[in-house]
């Protein structure tokens, strides 16, 4: 049998999922060169809040564009599957977040840059994102 | 992960009519991507599901669910 296609909740996985993809490794990018001094400070910022500008810009645009295709989905809240794969993709999410944020504090033992322990601290959030959205796929897969 | 939960879901629904599994999700409050992987046997609903599960069919709750001995 076929399964089912995918519901609001997974899709906007996939969409947040692959938008961070797309948005974040030009972003650490941009930072490297930044650190690297092949860009300036002004460039670099620049750039950076032209990503995270794009990023709210296609997670809006992307979430509005299935909303409108599945209005009664988007609508509903989350039913007990969903929170469970919410709920087991967070508490995955959450040790990358705990790894990041003593990476962090390990940082300020090696440089006094409040930017690069600023990049460590994005890193770990987006990394911990990442495995959030990419944990919730692979449950949603799972059941399909 | 296969559950130990065994369910007659399909049968049901087959029985009432052909009951699709959107007008059965929409019934019980889920969605139809819950009720297929409840049907396959990939997620155990909670109690209160399986109770609304029951009523929708209106029969017991041991006549959809059963416990899988084997697991």
């Amino acid at each position: 049998m076929e399964p089912p296609p995918m519901s609001f909740r997974e899709k906007s996985a996939w969409i947040s999922f692959v938008t961070i993809l797309l948005v974040f490794i030009p972003f650490f990018w941009n930072s490297y060169r930044q650190w690297q001094g092949a860009v300036t400070g002004h460039e670099g910022v620049s750039t950076a809040f032209g990503l995270l500008l794009a990023f709210v810009v296609l997670e809006i645009v992307l979430h509005v564009i299935v909303a409108i295709r599945a209005p009664k989905e988007a609508q509903s809240p989350r039913d007990e599957r969903e929170q469970l794969i919410d709920l087991r993709a967070t508490r995955v999410a959450f040790y990358v977040l705990l790894v990041g944020a003593f990476a962090a504090v390990g940082m300020v033992h090696l440089t006094r840059s409040a930017w690069a322990i600023q990049q460590i601290v994005l890193l770990a959030i987006v990394l911990a994102e990442l495995v959030r959205f990419g944990g919730q796929i692979l449950l949603f897969r799972r059941d399909a | 992960m296969a559950c130990a939960i065994l369910n007659r879901i399909r049968e049901l629904r087959a029985a009432a009519g052909d009951m699709t599994q959107q007008a059965l999700a929409d019934r019980i409050g889920v969605t139809r991507q819950t009720v297929n992987a409840i049907e396959l046997g990939k997620y155990s609903p909670s109690l209160e599901v399986a109770f609304r599960i029951a009523r929708v069919f209106d029969t017991p709750i041991d006549a959809v669910f059963q416990f899988d001995e084997r697991a």
